[in-house]
């Protein structure tokens, strides 16, 4: 019997953590990183380790240089793997960068048709070498979507590449992406691609021109994707129009468009806030803030509007374009969360409520102590110990089912471009900040957010980056969680 | 406020957020529907289908609709033929053909008086999706429309089904020529023949979607091909991932709450109870009942049930693959878990009485209401629409919910239908409608269904002498 709960019941013994810490995006560590691990919104697993009937497929992307291919895997991977799906992403760069010498290039005919003999040679024992690693991740990893990442220019290589995967039972599907805006392509370029030594002390208009001009030189050939007896996608100008070509072997396929639909490029910030604490709140009075809490939502709006303008300032210092990305707030419709945007809706920013950002349920065993829970229900703390992320406690939500009901909240923030501050109870900053930086289901439960930071979320190209904005004390003294310092989650505050 | 704020078009200002009084507050209904999805707080579109007749428009315009109401999205259809048969209600092909002017001039009529009301309807009645279905296959007539609607903030997305496979026309033809009020009581082979040329006549000036500034999505074969512009929301996006998950193959959906439980003798509500003796016999049962609604022991069929006892004890002797999801457990009744309605109208007479005033919105204080209910099931259906036959074994409130659904029902009724103990529902969707079978086990049971404002006990049904067996068929 499959069942979507089934780690519930036989509870694995060891908890499974990732080896680096949870401040570091794991979206490029190997995945799961325990076999067997459930990842964070999951339904069910199977044997197989596949999902959805939907067999091994290979995601490969289409597209030149400079059209956001690889911030494209990259956020394909996060999600999928969010879902369950075992994904790794296999940049073909960085075989190539591999296999030259520190601060080298491959020769200059490298993508050339009628490229030399040794660069044919090379060209051949990279793709090899990455080839190899993909079918190994299939057959002895268990992994159900490869993304190979690779610029795959002519229709002659991907009908064979196709070929190739299905006679070793892999569903091939790609993903172009083509851009005839060039104003997409330099911005691009320049948020991506010229931050690297090469172009250190180059005017960044000089350094976009240059690159683009490599590009033409370096790959001359590139055919757009018209087999239509292939199964792909096409994402013209960052996702403006998507063509999806066959694609119906599945729920995958559509799953992966419709969050294609609500992807894109442009570069924006996540900052993460807890709300104020209230007098005597609980989950079903839903009180109003404290003193404190107002206290901490005063502290919470001036830090964040100040951080914003040296921000903006120091960018516009170092060349950087003088437009604001504006600022929007989301809280949940909790009382005291909305209070604890009012400081920042009086300074005039929009503020949204979603209904889905309301906290975990605590259940029975709402403000409870540890030594009431284990006179109340012993058998329940036992298995809360084993698998605190899965666990439900009697009328409780676990966090996979707040992880499952926060999807549509996870699309609009890839959606979302302007900068976005999320004010929410604990439990929901720790399945939101695990889904940006790919974190387990082990570390979830017991991830902190002070009321003394504002954690703020920043996408670099490879990876995301969270950093720290401290919040100065006030004026009032911080109370602990709870009088028995037992789960904190589990009390309304 | 709340997500829903309206007039659409306002954002909301500092000032309306200053101590805002919440309207999500537990045991207090919330007198404006909050949408679950996404931005709908100022987002309202007009979605345009585009293509020639035969090409399951409506069919696809009746889908959106039912799915987004059902997800408390306000969707509508104007069907400009509608307008059209007002003047002229049973034309021939040669009113649709480009020469005859007075056909043209007459069609557009049509066309204006349902652009007309749509925008009254967005304007008076705040209404979010509407759907335009006519042919509109000229690139004058959309851009006519766009510039219409477009002019007062509403998104206009255009949703083309564009098909040349012949058996899948010829199919739709057939339908249409026996079910068209245009051909209604006339010889069946001299419609269909009127019908073709009728498409003869729209293909002439059929210009398919090429225009680039537009938000549309094409839809080529039955989605062979899908071209997807511009996207401008998440609701869009939600629609077009709708639109992506259909099917046409034929297949049934069969329903069962869970046999009459422990809870349910005592008249208590919510809890997570054991099957009772009669309940454990339903569970017995249900296997030669399920034979008898049509599914066969081979068949390609996932049971679905909750994570509860009581649905995973009534599915237990079934010989399918089975699956339990969270989403299908029973609606959280909070502090009311385990109570009798007696008792609460007794310890909570307030709430007793607001619930029965508007129970679709009604939150039990530390519970859920039915449209919490429904965004949970929401990736339920997505994937129901997806599957083809299954059995879902689950709750009364939850299958309320997923029947209403399937059979458009209302929210002001879907909470007070009747779904009895010991029954199983097989729902057949069909082009225009979906079928509704039920299959009574001769097993008594009580009946759990309590009228408006009533604290009645849980009441025992007559006990049928045979399995009973009744059909509709709602249009």
């Amino acid at each position: 019997m499959t069942r979507d709960n089934q780690a519930r019941e036989t509870p694995p013994s060891t908890a499974y953590r990732r080896r680096s810490s949870v401040d570091v995006d794991g979206v490029h560590e190997k995945w799961p990183f325990v076999k067997g691990e459930m990842a964070p919104a999951q339904l069910y697993s199977t044997t197989s380790g596949r999902l959805f009937h939907s067999g091994k497929i290979a995601i490969i992307t289409v597209g030149l240089p400079a059209r956001g291919k690889t911030h494209l895997s990259v956020a394909l991977t996060r999600y999928l793997r969010w879902l369950g799906v075992i994904t790794h992403t296999f940049h073909l760069g960085d075989y190539r960068r591999a296999h030259c010498a520190p601060g080298q290039d491959v020769p200059e005919d490298y993508f050339f048709v009628n490229a030399s003999p040794s660069s044919v040679l090379l060209r051949q024992k990279i793709l090899r070498q990455c080839r190899t690693d993909i079918y190994e991740f299939f057959d002895r990893h268990g992994g159900q979507v490869a993304i190979y990442d690779a610029v795959n220019p002519t229709a002659a290589g991907r009908r064979l590449l196709a070929k190739e995967f299905l006679k070793n039972d892999i569903h091939p599907i790609f993903i172009e992406s083509t851009c005839d805006d060039m104003k997409i392509i330099e911005e691009n370029v320049r948020n991506v691609k010229i931050s690297s030594p090469d172009y250190a002390g180059w005017k960044p208009e000089d350094a976009v021109q240059d690159y683009l001009r490599r590009i033409t030189v370096k790959i001359p050939h590139f055919e757009t994707m018209e087999e239509i007896e292939l199964d792909y996608i096409k994402m013209i100008n960052a996702g403006e129009r998507i063509i999806v070509n066959n694609c119906r072997f599945g729920y995958l396929p559509n799953r992966i468009v419709f969050y294609l639909m609500n992807l894109h490029i442009k570069t924006r910030r996540t900052y993460f806030a807890r709300s104020g604490i209230a007098d005597h709140d609980s989950y079903k009075a839903d009180a109003p803030l404290s003193e404190q809490g107002l206290d901490y939502s005063r502290r919470l709006a001036d830090t964040i509007t100040k951080f914003r303008v040296e921000e903006l300032r120091a960018h516009i210092a170092a060349g950087g374009s003088k437009e604001d990305r504006p600022l929007v707030v989301w809280t949940s419709t909790r009382i005291r969360t909305v209070q604890t945007a009012d400081q920042l809706a009086a300074k005039g920013i929009k503020v949204r409520q979603r209904q889905q950002l309301s906290q975990l349920n605590p259940g029975a065993v709402e403000g409870l102590s540890e030594k009431e829970i284990r006179e109340l229900y012993p058998e329940e703390l036992e298995k809360h110990n084993q698998d605190p992320y899965h666990h439900r406690y009697p009328r409780s939500e676990s966090y996979h089912d707040l992880a499952v009901r926060l999807e549509p909240i996870i699309l609009e923030l890839e959606r979302e471009h302007n900068d976005l501050l999320i004010i929410a109870h604990e439990s929901v900053l720790r399945v939101l900040y695990a889904y940006l930086m790919a974190c387990s289901t082990a570390d979830i439960p017991t991830m902190k957010f002070g009321r003394d930071e504002i954690v703020e979320i920043v996408p670099a190209s490879y990876n995301n980056v969270a950093r720290r904005i401290p919040i100065p004390p006030g004026t009032h003294q911080e109370v602990p969680n709870t009088p028995f310092g037992f789960p904190p989650v589990f009390t309304g505050i | 406020m709340a997500e829903a704020t309206k007039p659409a078009g306002l954002l909301s200002t500092p000032s309306s957020n200053a101590n805002t009084p919440r309207l999500e507050a537990p045991g207090v209904k919330s007198p404006t529907p909050i949408y679950s999805m996404s931005a709908v707080e100022d987002t309202r579109i007009c979605v345009v289908m585009v293509g020639l007749p035969a090409r399951g428009k409506s069919l696809i315009a009746g889908k959106i609709v039912r799915y987004l109401r059902w997800l408390s999205v306000d969707a509508r259809t104007f069907n400009v033929g509608t307008y059209r048969r007002q003047d002229t209600p049973q034309p021939t092909a040669d009113f649709f053909d480009t020469n005859n002017k007075e056909g043209e001039r007459m069609r557009r009529v049509a066309a204006e008086a349902a652009v007309k009301d749509m925008l009254k309807w967005f304007a008076q009645e705040k209404g979010t999706v509407a759907i335009l279905d006519a042919t509109n296959s000229t690139q004058a007539r959309r851009r006519w429309i766009a510039q219409t609607v477009g002019q007062y903030g509403i998104e206009v997305m255009f949703v083309e089904s564009k098909c040349d496979d012949e058996d899948l026309i010829m199919s739709n033809i057939m339908e249409v020529k026996t079910t068209s009020p245009d051909y209604r009581g006339q010889d069946p082979e001299l419609a269909a023949k009127d019908f073709r040329n009728r498409i003869r006549n729209y293909e002439k000036i059929y210009e398919t979607i090429t225009e680039t500034d537009y938000t549309y999505v094409k839809l080529i074969n039955v989605g062979t091909q899908v071209v997807i512009n511009c996207i401008q929301d998440y609701l869009q996006s939600r629609i077009v991932y709708f639109l992506m998950n259909l099917h046409i193959k034929p297949r049934s959906i069969w329903l069962s709450r869970h046999g009459e439980s422990m809870f349910n003798l005592a008249g208590k509500i919510g809890g997570d109870a054991d099957l009772s003796p009669r309940g454990f016999r339903y569970s017995e049962a249900l296997p030669e009942i399920c034979r008898q609604a049509g599914i066969v022991p081979e068949q390609n069929i996932t049971v679905w049930t909750s994570t509860m006892k009581r649905t995973i004890q009534t599915a237990q002797h079934l010989p399918y693959n089975k699956l339990q999801w969270k989403a299908l457990d029973e609606l959280d009744s909070g502090t009311c878990d385990g109570l009798t309605y007696e008792e609460i109208e007794e310890q909570f007479p307030e709430d007793f009485r607001a619930r029965d005033d508007d129970k679709y919105n009604y939150r039990y204080r530390g519970g859920e209401s039915y449209r919490d209910l429904v965004i949970r099931l929401e990736p339920i259906i997505m994937e129901m629409e997806r599957q083809e036959n299954v059995m879902v074994v689950t709750h009364q409130a939850v299958i309320r919910c997923i029947y209403a659904y399937f059979m458009n029902v209302p929210q002001d009724r879907s909470p007070w239908m009747e779904i009895p103990l010991h029954t199983v529902i097989k729902l057949t969707p069909k082009a225009y409608g979906t079928k509704e079978e039920r299959f009574k086990a001769n097993i008594p049971a009580v009946s759990t269904f309590r009228p408006k404002y009533s604290s009645a006990k849980h009441q025992e049904t007559d006990s049928p002498d045979v399995n009973e067996l009744s059909v509709k068929m709602n249009v």
